[in-house]
C-alpha cells in the first residue's frame, strides 16, 4: 500500500453568506514537497489555506492529515460524525501556520512564544522546550533576540520568530499565509531564505504568495487559483513557461513584466 | 478664627478614640476586598457571556450588565439587605436574614461587577483576532488561549479603567453603615452621639477616608503604569 499524502483536500466549497469563495477544490500534498499557490487577491487562496487547518470550517468537503479526516470521524458502515474542537485542536498540532500579521502574542518575549504551545500544549518540560526553541530560533537565525518582545523587533524578525514558534511544535506541514505580503521588500529576502532552507530540509509546505520567482525557484508544484477553483495545476516549469489557462497567463503577464 | 472652625480643625478628639475608628476601617477594607474580588470574577463571567457566540446567553449577560450598572449602589444596598431575604425567605417558607456584612459585599458586588463586565468586554474585544487564531493554530482550547493570551492581555490594557472601579467600589463602602455595618463612619456617628461633637469626629473620617484613597490610588496607578510599560512597549 502506498503512502497516504500528508495532506488531502477534497472538493472543498466554503461560502460566507451568499458568497461562494471556495468552488469545490481538490488536490493532494505529499511528503516533503513543497505546493504554492498562486492568484489574484479574492481568488480564494487564502481561504483554502485557513480551511485546510479549520481557521474557517468548510462548508462542505474534506480534509485529510495522513489520512486522517480533520473534520469529522467516520466509522466503519461509512457513516460521518462531526469530530468534537478537542480532537480538532489535536489534529491542528500537526499543521503549523505562519500568517501574513505574524500574530505574534505581544505580552510575551520571542521565546516565551516559542516555549508557550509546546509546553502548555504539547505537556514538554521547560528544559526540553527551551532546548528545542534553540534549535528552531538557530535555524531562523534569531538566537540574539530570544529575550526581545516582538515590538522590538523589525517585520523580518517577527515573521522569523513566527516560523520558529510554528516549527517548535514539529508540525508534519507547514501552512504560510501570504508570509512576505506586510514586510517592505528590503526584508522580504531574510525571510524567504529561512523558507527556502526549510524547503530543502525537507520540510512539507503549503505556501500562498504573490512571490512569483521563489514560487518558480522552490516550489514541486504550483496552483493557480481563479474565482474559487484551481484554474492551473502543475510543475512550476511547465506553469510558469506554458500555462494552458489562459487567466493564469495573463495573470502572470501581469507579474513577470 | 471662629470657634467652630477651630474646633473643626482640633482632631483630638478623633485622636483619643482612633482605636475604636480606625478597626472600623478594617470593615472597609474586608468589604472592599470580598465585594471587589466578587466583582472581577462575576464581571468576567457577565462580559463572557455578553462576547457568547449563542444569542441568549448574549442576552442574559446583557440583562444583567445592565441591570446592576444601573442600579444605585445605595438602593441596592438596602434591597439586598432588606428585600431579597423576605424573598429567598417566602420561596424557601422559612425565616432569612442577612449578616449585614454579607449583604453589603453581595450588593456592592453586583453593582461593581456590571462595571468590570463592560472594562473586561472592551478589553476582551481589544485583542487582535490574529492573537487567538495563532493560538488555536497551535491547537490550544478556547479556555487556554482565554488564560494565557487573552486575559494578560486584557488586564494590562484594562489597568487605568479598573483602577478607577476599585477606587469608587473604596468609596462606596463608605455607605454599609446605612445597614449597621460597624465601619469607620457607622463608629463615628455613635461616638458623635455621645461626645455631641461632630465637626471634629466626621473631618477626621472625612481626612482619613482622603489620604488612604490618595495614597493607596496613587501607588496603585504608579506601579501599573510601570508594569504595563515593561510589557507592552
Amino acid at each position: 500500500m502506498t503512502e497516504p499524502p500528508c495532506i488531502r483536500v477534497v472538493d472543498v466549497h466554503k461560502k460566507f453568506g451568499p458568497l461562494e469563495v471556495l468552488k469545490g477544490v481538490s488536490f493532494d500534498v505529499h511528503r516533503a514537497n513543497v505546493v504554492t499557490m498562486i492568484g489574484a487577491s479574492g481568488s480564494g487562496k487564502s481561504t483554502l489555506l485557513r480551511c485546510i487547518n479549520y481557521l474557517e470550517v468548510p462548508t462542505a468537503g474534506a480534509i485529510f492529515i495522513d489520512g486522517e479526516s480533520l473534520g469529522f470521524r467516520e466509522d466503519r458502515t461509512g457513516r460521518r460524525t462531526p469530530r468534537p474542537l478537542r480532537e480538532i485542536n489535536r489534529m491542528r498540532r500537526d499543521l503549523g501556520v505562519v500568517f501574513q500579521q505574524f500574530n505574534l502574542w505581544p505580552h510575551m518575549t520571542v521565546l516565551g512564544n516559542i516555549i508557550e504551545a509546546p509546553i502548555r500544549v504539547l505537556g514538554m518540560s521547560r528544559k526540553d522546550a527551551l532546548q528545542v526553541a534553540g534549535e528552531c530560533l538557530q535555524r531562523v537565525r534569531l538566537s540574539d533576540k530570544a529575550n526581545e518582545y516582538p515590538a522590538r523587533l523589525s517585520g523580518g524578525q517577527q515573521q522569523r520568530a513566527a516560523i520558529a514558534r510554528a516549527l517548535a511544535m514539529s508540525p508534519k506541514v507547514l501552512l504560510f499565509d501570504e508570509p512576505t505580503s506586510s514586510l517592505d521588500p528590503e526584508l522580504t529576502d531574510e525571510v524567504l531564505n529561512v523558507m527556502r532552507e526549510l524547503a530543502e530540509a525537507g520540510t512539507t509546505m503549503i505556501v500562498v504568495t504573490h512571490e512569483i520567482g521563489f514560487a518558480r525557484e522552490v516550489s514541486d508544484r504550483v496552483l493557480f487559483l481563479h474565482d474559487g477553483s484551481i484554474d492551473e495545476d502543475g510543475h512550476p516549469d511547465q506553469v510558469f513557461t506554458a500555462p494552458r489557462s489562459e487567466r493564469c497567463r495573463q495573470f502572470l503577464a501581469k507579474y513577470l513584466k | 478664627m471662629s470657634e467652630a472652625l477651630k474646633q473643626s480643625l482640633d482632631l483630638a478628639l478623633f485622636w483619643e478614640y482612633r482605636a475604636v475608628l480606625l478597626s472600623g476601617l478594617l470593615f472597609n477594607a474586608g468589604i472592599f476586598a470580598c465585594a471587589g474580588l466578587a466583582a472581577l470574577v462575576l464581571g468576567l463571567a457577565a462580559a463572557l457571556l455578553r462576547l457568547s457566540s449563542a444569542r441568549p446567553l448574549r442576552w442574559i449577560g446583557t440583562v444583567y450588565v445592565e441591570l446592576f450598572r444601573n442600579a444605585p449602589d445605595y438602593v441596592m444596598l438596602v434591597w439586598v439587605h432588606f428585600v431579597l431575604p423576605l424573598l429567598l425567605g417566602l420561596a424557601l417558607r422559612t425565616r432569612i436574614e442577612f449578616h449585614p456584612f454579607l449583604s453589603a459585599v453581595v450588593a456592592l458586588g453586583l453593582v461593581y461587577s456590571g462595571y468590570f463586565a463592560e472594562t473586561f468586554r472592551a478589553g476582551i474585544q481589544s485583542i487582535p483576532k490574529g492573537n487567538i487564531e495563532a493560538g488555536r493554530a497551535v491547537g490550544m482550547s478556547e479556555a487556554l488561549i482565554l488564560r494565557r493570551i487573552t486575559l494578560p492581555q486584557v488586564v494590562r490594557r484594562m489597568l487605568p479603567e479598573g483602577l478607577n472601579i476599585f477606587i469608587s467600589l473604596f468609596k462606596a463602602t463608605t455607605i454599609v453603615s446605612l445597614i449597621a455595618v460597624p465601619d469607620l463612619m457607622y463608629r463615628v456617628s455613635m461616638v458623635t452621639q455621645q461626645e455631641m461633637q461632630p465637626l471634629p469626629l466626621y473631618t477626621g473620617a472625612a481626612l482619613t477616608y482622603f489620604a488612604i484613597i490618595l495614597v493607596v490610588a496613587t501607588l496603585l496607578r504608579w506601579a501599573g503604569d510601570r508594569w504595563s510599560r515593561s510589557v507592552l512597549a
